[in-house]
């Protein structure tokens, strides 16, 4: 569970993130907005690349923000980026083993990489190295990475972004199987209000730094503030 | 992929024993039976005026493994190299004249001074990367031109801080045994050996993964629980550590070393000719090191000024930064790779 109360971000003379208070308890949960809503923000806030003026964050009842970026990687947090990350000089198996190696004992580390390996289906590829990855590939390489370890909060940042409607459906899956396997929390950012209406149970949309709507994801989407702000209808 | 679209739970494939892996020894084997080849031939087959430039072209190479942790593994461009190796030879030599200790004791002086000082010289490198840190690392290199031509370089003297006077240089004795210039020659490639080894095996290990994640981008290795400035530290250090051994090296070669050799000029050589060699295969620095000893010595040989070397090697860094990237290493890499077609990726040299 994360529990965000009364966060605020200020860069110069904008906010962000204007005052947002929100509990997201649902497996795996979404957020949603338009460009600027400062969900990409949000995301930084959590993971510790941004400091907040104000506010605090909870996850699982332990307070974050003391923490620094680091340390949350070594209590159980793990984010993907926008633009994947993938390493083109290690193979598949050594980008997951690089974060092995800072997050998972020193016996443990072979069995904790192969089972990533496993649930995102690259132990074909595993000896592959990261530059002749296609799209697809290094997409499961980042969620991968996000497995490794003990995770409690996973944080994928547009996760399917330039994926084919089928690829997408796997990742989809993928996903959906990391709260049972794992027993982490899952927060997506995406655009794409398909994917996050067949990935999330529970949705928050941000508009201009503020929230629009929480709540479980049909009524979100239902919403007429949201329908206006984001889908451009009405 | 993706033919089994059944997710797989955690505790199944946790069952399933980890796959087997090569394991990174018999490549750094390789290491060690290239140089054994490369050192009998130059042993056997060198006269004395070659195998001086070989001793001293092994010796740098070490200093060029060092730079090419930096360049290489972390994309950080350094131009104080030679300086470290003034520093790791001119601690030697002091060190080897104040307390007479075994050789070896004086060239590890010299290497763990040279990388506690690359650690100073690599503090800029924690906020400045590119152009900024190339420029503050070469001023560097300056100030230490310009101490050591201030100050004299002390290196013939009695005492710990001894200059020469006129009298005569004291000179410092190899070690006891590798006396000889054979038995010298090979004991430098001995160590050159085991430093490449060290440098290659980083690369297989958990620095080189965590190098590899900062080259990507530092948010990227926080991320992913890199903590970025022990990794650079650990870099600067050890590329500072054989800058050392290197000088020690240089410096038992002949017993003494010029202070006018180590100008700001020879980090911007260096740097040049690590790149032309390749600074991401280790035969790279083995190369860049002929490049700077055994070109001048070939030129002399043949009766040529040997700063006409200074715009061959201009040439050849134009040819290395327009095409070859991966310098003269990458392409002998890409060649044996076309050789041998049936060898399927994973293979990081």
């Amino acid at each position: 569970m994360i529990e965000i109360s009364n966060i605020t971000v200020r860069f110069g003379g904008i906010k962000p993130i204007d005052q947002l208070t929100a509990t997201l308890t649902a497996p795996v949960a979404g957020l949603i907005g338009p460009n600027g809503a400062g969900k990409t923000t949000l995301l930084n806030v959590l993971s510790g690349f941004v400091k907040p003026m104000e506010g605090s964050i909870l996850l699982a009842g332990v307070p974050l923000l003391s923490l620094s970026p680091l340390r949350r990687v070594e209590a159980g947090l793990r984010r993907s980026f926008q633009t994947e990350q993938v390493v083109e000089d290690l193979t598949v198996h050594d980008n997951l083993s690089a974060i092995a190696d800072h997050v998972v004992p020193a016996g443990e580390r072979a069995r904790a990489v192969e089972a990533a390996l496993s649930h995102v289906r690259l132990t074909d590829v595993a000896d592959l190295l990261g530059g002749r990855l296609n799209l697809f590939q290094r997409r499961l390489v980042e969620l991968g990475k996000c497995l490794v370890g003990q995770p409690k909060l996973i944080l994928l940042d547009e996760p399917a972004a330039g994926l084919t409607d089928e690829e997408g459906a796997i990742l989809r899956d993928l996903v959906l199987g990391i709260p049972a396997v794992t027993g982490a929390q899952v927060l997506v950012i995406d655009h794409d209000v398909e994917l996050i209406r067949a990935m999330c149970s529970e949705t928050m949309v941000l508009d201009y730094g503020k929230l629009l709507a929480l709540g479980p994801t049909a009524e979100v989407l239902a919403n007429d503030n949201v329908r206006r702000a984001y889908l451009g209808e009405l | 992929m993706n033919a089994n679209p059944a997710p797989l739970t955690f505790s199944e494939t946790a069952m399933a024993a980890p796959a087997k892996r090569p394991s990174p020894a018999g490549k750094l084997f390789a290491i060690a039976a290239v140089m054994a080849v490369f050192s009998a031939a130059v042993a056997i087959g060198a006269n004395a005026f070659w195998l001086s430039a070989a001793t001293s072209a092994v010796a740098l190479s070490l200093s060029v493994i060092g730079l090419a942790v930096l360049y290489g593994q972390l994309g950080l461009v350094s131009l104080c190299q030679f300086a470290l190796v003034g520093v790791g030879g001119w601690v030697t030599l002091r060190i080897g004249h104040a307390y007479h200790p075994p050789f070896e004791v004086s060239m590890l002086a010299g290497g763990i001074v040279a990388a506690l000082v690359g650690l100073v010289f690599g503090i800029p490198a924690l906020r400045l990367r590119g152009l900024y840190l190339a420029l503050v690392t070469l001023m560097l290199a300056g100030a230490f031109q310009t101490i050591i031509s201030a100050w004299g370089f002390p290196d013939g003297g009695p005492g710990f801080l001894g200059r020469a006077d006129g009298a005569g240089r004291a000179m410092l004795a190899r070690p006891a045994l590798a006396e000889g210039p054979v038995p010298y020659f090979l004991y430098v490639s001995f160590f050159a050996t085991i430093g490449f080894i060290i440098v290659q095996w980083h690369k297989y290990a958990k620095p080189g993964r965590a190098w590899a994640l900062i080259r990507k981008g530092e948010t990227v290795a926080i991320a992913s629980g890199v903590n970025v400035l022990t990794y650079k530290a650990w870099a600067f250090a050890l590329s500072g550590f054989f800058a050392g051994i290197a000088g020690a090296l240089l410096a038992g070669n002949v017993g003494q070393l010029d202070g006018r050799a180590f100008s700001a000029f020879e980090s911007l050589n260096l740097f040049a000719l690590t790149i032309v060699g390749g600074s991401f295969h280790w035969y790279g620095a083995l190369i860049a090191g002929l490049l700077l000893r055994a070109v001048p010595a070939l030129l002399t040989d043949l009766g040529i000024d040997g700063y006409v070397t200074i715009g061959i090697f201009g040439v050849a860094l134009f040819h290395a930064l327009a095409t070859a990237p991966a310098g003269i290493a990458g392409q002998i890499a890409g060649l044996v790779a076309r050789l041998k077609p049936q060898a399927r990726g994973g293979n990081r040299a």
